[in-house]
């Protein structure tokens, strides 16, 4: 196929890899205070792993192969639930202490705004190839 | 006989300039899709492209000049900006995509300019 926007299947892989990313941070500020999950236990934060792909045939004969970027899995993050003392929640053990979710809003937020800002980046990128293909196409145009 | 027309090395010189400017937005594309990928290393035009260009349009022959072949390489230079090792910095690749639009405007401003003269001399009108 005829590729007009230059590079963009790997930004367009970045973008949903991005997406997913903020999929999974409003899955976790959403549940910033769930005690009972489905287990009964916490709802425990999760993270999202980027690997690259190798994308063949990423034409243009440069001879390098680009990496495409994936969400290689979304892994729980493991350190232990934040605990609090709140004697009348249903969910407190014996001594009046809540098992709340590992999750720390502040840390959620600056990743949002980097997932955010990433995206923004990768359409930048499809802006300027659309803006560098009509230019390609007025060669010749008075 | 008409090839003659395309054959002059500033023309060349100029397509081949615009490949590179071309080849390059892919490498900033890849760079960015990457931003957050654990040990990922940017990549650019090899610069072996430029000191070949040059020496071509130097020696003005049309041959030479249309062997070139613009290639990507792994920027062995960029330094890794965080602890996973990936050496691309966003603020950097933005600015090289806008110099990258720049050259890709004049480019295709200098290629479109070349054939309008080329055809006003055919014409003898505007």
């Amino acid at each position: 196929m005829i590729q007009t926007l230059i590079g963009v299947q790997n930004t367009a892989a970045a973008l949903s890899a991005e997406q997913t990313r903020l999929d999974v941070i409003s899955e976790n500020i959403a549940n910033a205070n769930t005690t009972h999950g489905l287990d009964g236990k916490p709802y425990q934060r999760q993270v999202v792993v980027f690997e690259s792909a190798l994308q063949q045939a990423m034409t243009a004969d440069g001879g390098l192969q680009m990496p495409a970027l994936q969400v290689a899995r979304i892994e729980k993050d493991d350190s232990p639930p934040i605990k609090i003392y709140d004697p009348g929640n249903p969910d407190a053990d014996p001594s009046g202490m809540v098992s709340m979710p590992n999750i720390n809003i502040n840390e959620e937020m600056a990743d949002m705004i980097s997932a955010s800002r990433t995206y923004e980046a990768n359409l930048a990128v499809v802006k300027n190839a659309r803006t560098m293909a009509m230019e390609a196409l007025s060669i010749g145009k008075h | 006989m008409i090839e003659a027309l395309f054959n002059q090395p500033n023309y060349l010189a100029a397509k081949k300039t615009l490949d590179a400017v071309v080849l390059r937005q892919e490498a900033i594309a890849n760079n960015i899709a990457n931003l957050e990928t654990p040990g990922y290393k940017r990549v650019d035009l090899a610069t072996s492209f430029e000191s070949e260009l040059e020496r071509a349009c130097a020696s003005g022959n049309s041959e030479e000049l249309k062997s070139l072949n613009p290639s990507l390489a792994v920027d062995s230079t960029a330094t890794a900006g965080s602890l996973d090792g990936n050496t691309v910095h966003l603020q950097n690749e933005l600015m090289e995509m806008s110099q990258n639009a720049v050259a890709n405007s004049f480019e295709t401003q200098l290629v479109s300019g070349m054939l309008q003269r080329m055809q006003m001399a055919i014409t003898g009108k505007d």
